[in-house]
Parts: structure tokens; C-alpha cells; sequence
């Protein structure tokens, strides 16, 4: 067995542009954006015939009969068929949590390359037959003999023929994750102006990022869409400023333009140690130096839904004597806007950190030019499991240009009360 | 069932009660009457439709109110006797304490035995309670009182009504939203068998002065402990006061604190979240 741990080389990824829901990918499957995707990554790092360590990749809204989908799709592509693969779900932190995954294999020694992927259709999303009819149904299947099928079958009604569409709320709560959100905002007084002021940075920088030819070799074409349907390169804090709250009533200060919408897409990166890419020739832009997950209770202590990640990263910074400033950059998932400035302003509050987070002094400040700075979640879009590797692998891309040695955080919150969390440095 | 709350539906009718079948009018105080049942078995299908409903976690052990309704037979059968002073329809549920004394196995088999007590002043009427008991054996495993109110011809000198010491629920913090189908009467009641009219359908609920069909308070109870389920210990008392109604289809919070410092000691309730009026106030502790 290996006892020493390898470093964990970032070789590269790719992504479709992300579609709102019902756009251009309302037709595609979850394996349909996930092969393209993949067969994207395999063309740029000419990996067919390879066979890889593993793929592992997951999605959120997911039918039960696509149980071994990763595996589908690896099938569907010109990797080599003997790579193994598997799902993963961490809802929106399924896409970071597959890298660690994969990542953590490498460093043991278990696999030397994998890739690590998501995808998420809200257009293709799952349909369930209403509880009652799956009830009858499944006693029906259940009946051994015809009377007994008959007795089943007398419980049908009309009624059960409504489906049951997936909901976006937290099962223990009720509450839609953007009222998590509203409520998070109003605790920690986050202001409209604010929310709108980083959206527009999110849109601005996400622009940038396009006319700068950067995500020339990140995105590829899918179904005719070449860029982020949801990116709005125009947005304006007085544009912001007219729309309508949707989350936390009547004064409510978040809106659709501050809440990421419901998107479609998929991302994959490839991952390696370092012997594998030399022998394939492959050029290292960074390493994923650590992983830290947390969550909160949301339930019964009533603490923010979104707010896990401000557990994890104190976490991950001590165990690598870092402290918050010591970063290049910083990709925060924007959810919302709202749950990105309640994470800052936690951080900086000397309340909250000594008593939730057993700090002695405040975790501190983050310079904002260093946030986010190629556009987030709310110009992207986020398909739920498709955010991690979208940003692991612009984030690594980012890294190679900046210099040998410059480091960047990643902060991604989820459903449950969840975060996942990690550190790259540059090659 | 069906059958007794016929007996308990003609109680309603002018007159009915001097029939000598019909429970109501039979007596002054309730009637000194101990139903049993031994040996009853636990139905899988029932227990998790039961969970389902309820919000309980299917586990070998029965959640803490399952015992209620395996009692409720019995509770009917002691009020729709002949001798019994009220009729059962018409009392209002308005109070209940369950004390657990080691959780029951769902494959151990109970006796049960329901009794009630004198009735007694009610500021608003008079009160009376059903005393049901389950045990394994002769190890008693499970206790439930359940207080029920006659309004009318109020009694002089009150008396105090169960629960009144309980915490507020608009006083504890909100942790969840719950959205209730309009259907969830029947789903209770088909599993409960508690088919109450004020339950099963605004038209019947109508027939009885509520302007649409009414939640159980004992799903409104064992609601609450569903969710509370992953802390509730192996032995301890859970006691609600029932308050306002829940029309049906709505939307309540639930409200939860845990008394600090305490072993086990949890207040919740449940409330009208735009008005903070209480449906439920509740305690659940160790002892």
C-alpha cells in the first residue's frame, strides 16, 4: 500500500454554455450535456482510446432509472470502455465533491488520472407520478394473484393522475432555498444596493472573461448556444434596481436579477498525477492542495441554510497555516448574492466568529477585486451540479496566467445546510 | 368503525340521546367502565402508512402517539356507550399527554385499557379525560391522557383547563413551513380511524359550524414529533394543548426550542404564521 500522498495536478476542463431553463437545451437529457461535454474534453486533451482511472460526475435533478449515468455516458464517448465510472450527489456541491473525489484517489495512489464532471437539466427534470397512485402501483406489482391485483387496482382515482414536479424547498423546512436565502439577508443586512452592485460585477466580469478570449478553450458550443444564455453583459445597477422582489415578501431585496436562475448545462475537468501527465505530455496549471466539507443545522438551530462554507474554510485554512488574505483569488458560488455578502459579512463579524465558529479574532476581509473575478454563478447560470467544475477548472486556468504559486479559494454552499470547500495553487 | 361513529353521529339528532342505544344524556358523570383489548398485533401496513401521514421515519420502534390510535376504538366504545353523559361528536379535544415509559417494538404484542375520569369544571364548560393504558406483559410501557371539553352550562368556579402552563408556541421560533393538503383529514382518518365529519370534508366539517374541514390534534401531535424524532430519547413525556383549528388545505409553522441546559427538554408548537396564534402548544421531556 502507499503511504505517501502524491500532488494532485488540475490538467484542464471544459464546459457547454449554460442555458436557462426551457432554452436551447430544453430537449437534452442530463447524458446528452454530459457526453458532449465529455467528448469536449476528451477532443482537447486527446484522451480517446485512454483509459482512465475513473469519471466520476452527478447531477441534482436525476431519475432513478439514470442510476449509473456517469457510467452511460463514458460509454457514449470515445474513452476507452474499460474506465470506470460512478455518480455522485451533493446537490450544488456535487461538481466540487466529485473533483475531491477523484483528487483524493490520485493523492493515494489509488488512480493516477480521472476526470470529474456535472450536469443538470431543470428543463428534462424528473417527473413523479403523484404518492397516492405510486402507492396503488406499487401494490399492484406487489399482488400475487388476479383477485388481489383487482382489490389493487379498486384504488385508483381519478385525482392521482396529477404529478409530482420537483420542488426546490429543503424537505424538513418547507422553505424554497431562496426564503432560506431572504431570511439569511435580513439576519445580516444585506442591503439591495449590494446585491445588485455584485450581480452586475458577476455579469461585467463573465463578459470580460468572453471578449478576452479566457474562456475561448473553457466553453465549447452546444445546440447552437456559444455563450451563457442567462449572461447579460448590459446590466446595470439602475437596470437591477427596477425589478420586483420574489424572496422575503413586500420588502423583500432579492430578485430574479440577484438570484441565479434555473439552468441546464455540464462541466468536466481532468484530473492527474503528475507522472501521468508528463508521460501524456499534458501541461499541469494547478494542483488541488486541500478539500474541507461542513454543514449547519438549518433545522432545529435555526442557523442559515447557505452558510456551511463559513465553517469549512476557518477549517481549511488552519490546517494549511493560511489565513483568508492569503489568496489570489476567491470563486464563491453566488447562489444568490445575498448568501455570497452574509458569507463575507460572517466573516468579518467577531460575534459570529468566536461563537459559531470558535475564532478568537474575526476570520477577516477579502479584497473584492480578487472575488469572483471571471463572472459566477449569477451571469453563468448554475446548473446545480455543473457549477463545481466550471469553476475548478476556470480556476485553474486562472492560476496557470496569474504566476507559478498564486493560490485561489473555493466556496461553494448547498442544499441541507451544506458546503464544500477547497484550495488550488498554481503549477 | 363506521358503526360507532353512527352510534356517535345520532347523539347529534334532537332526541336521539333518549333512544337506548345512543350514547349522551345517559348519565351524569361518565361511567365507571374499563375497555380492554389484549393481545393486540401491530400491521406493518397500517404502521407505515401511519409514518408516512405523520412524518415519522419507519423504524422497528412505533412512534410515541402510534399507541393512540390502536386506544382510539376503545376511546369511541367508552363514548358512545349507553351510559356515558355526552355525545361523542360535539366534545372538543383539548388537551393530551403521552408519557413513554420504554419505546414499544413493532412486533411486541400490547393490552390496552381505556377508562375515563369524573368529569370536571371547565372555565368553559366541563372537561373530562380518557385513560388509556398499554402494556406489554404486565410491564406498563405507555400511559396517555387524553382531555376532552363539553362547552356549555360553564361551571362556576372554573377550574383550570390542562396544558394552560405550557409554553406559547407564538413565543418560540419558527423552524419550519408546513403546507397541508386539504385532503389530509381523510389521509389521517383513513389510517387513524378517526373518520370525525369535522375532519373529512368541509361539506361535513360545515354541518358542524367550521367553515372548512379541520387537522386532527393528534396529527397535529404526532406532526410535530415527527419532525422532532431524531432527538426524542427512549423514555419521556410529550404534552399538547390543542388551541385554534387548522382549516384544511393551509399552511402552518412549526416552532421549536430546546430548553437549554435541560437532558431532554424541548418546547414546540404549532401556529398561524401570519397571525402567531397558536394551534398547538407543546412540551416534550425527560420524565
Amino acid at each position: 500500500m502507499n503511504t505517501s500522498v502524491r500532488r494532485v495536478a488540475v490538467l484542464g476542463g471544459i464546459r457547454i454554455p449554460f442555458a436557462r431553463q426551457n432554452g436551447p437545451y430544453a430537449r437534452a437529457s442530463n447524458q446528452d450535456m454530459m457526453t458532449a461535454t465529455l467528448e469536449a474534453l476528451i477532443g482537447k486533451f486527446s484522451l480517446q482510446g485512454e483509459i482512465l482511472g475513473e469519471v466520476s460526475a452527478g447531477g441534482v435533478l436525476k431519475h432513478s432509472r439514470d442510476f449509473n449515468l456517469t457510467r452511460e455516458c463514458v460509454l457514449g464517448t470515445r474513452l476507452d470502455p474499460h474506465t470506470p465510472a460512478y455518480d455522485v450527489q451533493q446537490a450544488c456541491g456535487t461538481g466540487l465533491e466529485a473533483a475531491i473525489l477523484v483528487a483524493n484517489k490520485i493523492a493515494l495512489g489509488q488512480i493516477d488520472s480521472g476526470i470529474a464532471g456535472g450536469f443538470d437539466t431543470t428543463s428534462d427534470a424528473p417527473i413523479a407520478v403523484n404518492e397516492d397512485l405510486r402507492q396503488v402501483l406499487l401494490e399492484i406489482n406487489r399482488a400475487k394473484s388476479p383477485a388481489a391485483r383487482l382489490k389493487a387496482l379498486a384504488g385508483l382515482r381519478p385525482q392521482q393522475i396529477v404529478p409530482q414536479i420537483p420542488r426546490n424547498s429543503e424537505p424538513r423546512t418547507g422553505l424554497s432555498m431562496g426564503e432560506h436565502a431572504a431570511i439569511m439577508a435580513k439576519e445580516w443586512g444585506v442591503t439591495r444596493e449590494e446585491q445588485d452592485e455584485l450581480t452586475v460585477a458577476s455579469h461585467r466580469n463573465l463578459a470580460a472573461a468572453y471578449d478576452t478570449g479566457f474562456l475561448d478553450d473553457l466553453v465549447t458550443p452546444f445546440l447552437g448556444l456559444e455563450r451563457d444564455q442567462n449572461l447579460r453583459p448590459d446590466s446595470s445597477v439602475e437596470k437591477l434596481a427596477k425589478l420586483r422582489p420574489v424572496f422575503g415578501g413586500e420588502n423583500g431585496t432579492m430578485t430574479a436579477g440577484n438570484s441565479t436562475p434555473l439552468s441546464d448545462g455540464a462541466s468536466a475537468v481532468l484530473l492527474a498525477g503528475e507522472d501521468w501527465a508528463t508521460a501524456h505530455n499534458l501541461p499541469v496549471q494547478a494542483y488541488i492542495t486541500d478539500a474541507q466539507t461542513a454543514a449547519v443545522d438549518h433545522v432545529h438551530a435555526r442557523e442559515g441554510l447557505l452558510m456551511a462554507p463559513t465553517y469549512a474554510v476557518p477549517k481549511l485554512l488552519e490546517r494549511n497555516g493560511l489565513t483568508l488574505s492569503d489568496f489570489d483569488f476567491y470563486e464563491i458560488h453566488e447562489a444568490f448574492a445575498s448568501q455570497v455578502l452574509c458569507t463575507l459579512k460572517a466573516w468579518e463579524d467577531p460575534v459570529y466568529c468566536k461563537e459559531k465558529l470558535g475564532l478568537e479574532a474575526p476570520l477577516g476581509s477579502i479584497d473584492r477585486d480578487k472575488l469572483n473575478t471571471h463572472g459566477g454563478s449569477l451571469a453563468a447560470g448554475h446548473p446545480f451540479g455543473a457549477t463545481g467544475g466550471r469553476i475548478v477548472a476556470g480556476l485553474a486556468k486562472m492560476l496557470k496566467e496569474k504566476r507559478s504559486g498564486s493560490r485561489g479559494l473555493i466556496s461553494i454552499c448547498a442544499a441541507g445546510g451544506l458546503g464544500v470547500t477547497a484550495i488550488m495553487e498554481a503549477a | 368503525m363506521l358503526p360507532l361513529f353512527a352510534r356517535a353521529g345520532a347523539a347529534m339528532v334532537p332526541g336521539a340521546s333518549k333512544l337506548p342505544f345512543v350514547g349522551g344524556g345517559g348519565g351524569r358523570d361518565v361511567p365507571d367502565l374499563a375497555l380492554h383489548l389484549s393481545d393486540v398485533a401491530i400491521d406493518p401496513d397500517r404502521l407505515s402508512a401511519y409514518n408516512r401521514v405523520c412524518g415519522f421515519d419507519l423504524r422497528d420502534e412505533i412512534p410515541v402517539t402510534y399507541p393512540h390510535i390502536l386506544a382510539f376504538p376503545l376511546q369511541l366504545a367508552l363514548m358512545t356507550d349507553p351510559s356515558f353523559p355526552f355525545g361523542a361528536i360535539g366534545l372538543v379535544h383539548i388537551a393530551n399527554r403521552i408519557a413513554q415509559h420504554r419505546s414499544i417494538r413493532s412486533s411486541e404484542r400490547l393490552d390496552i385499557v381505556v377508562r375515563a375520569t369524573p368529569v370536571e369544571p371547565h372555565p368553559r364548560g366541563k372537561q373530562f379525560s380518557l385513560i388509556s393504558e398499554v402494556r406489554v406483559g404486565d410491564e406498563l410501557v405507555w400511559e396517555e391522557v387524553s382531555t376532552n371539553l363539553k362547552r356549555g352550562g360553564s361551571s362556576e368556579n372554573g377550574g383550570k383547563p390542562p396544558g394552560a402552563e405550557l409554553p406559547k408556541a407564538e413565543d418560540l421560533p419558527a423552524t419550519a413551513t408546513w403546507s397541508l393538503g386539504g385532503d389530509l383529514g381523510r389521509r389521517y382518518g383513513s389510517v387513524s380511524g378517526d373518520l370525525n365529519p369535522i375532519h373529512v370534508h368541509p361539506l361535513t366539517a360545515r354541518l358542524f359550524g367550521f367553515k372548512s374541514a379541520i387537522a386532527h390534534g393528534m396529527w397535529t401531535k404526532a406532526r410535530c414529533l415527527g419532525a422532532l424524532q431524531a432527538r426524542l430519547p427512549e423514555a419521556f413525556t410529550v404534552e399538547v394543548a390543542f388551541k385554534k383549528p387548522i382549516f384544511l388545505p393551509g399552511k402552518v409553522e412549526f416552532c421549536e426550542a430546546a430548553v437549554p441546559a435541560a437532558a431532554f427538554d424541548i418546547q414546540f408548537g404549532v401556529r398561524d404564521p401570519r397571525k402567531g396564534s397558536s394551534h398547538l402548544d407543546g412540551r416534550a421531556f425527560s420524565g
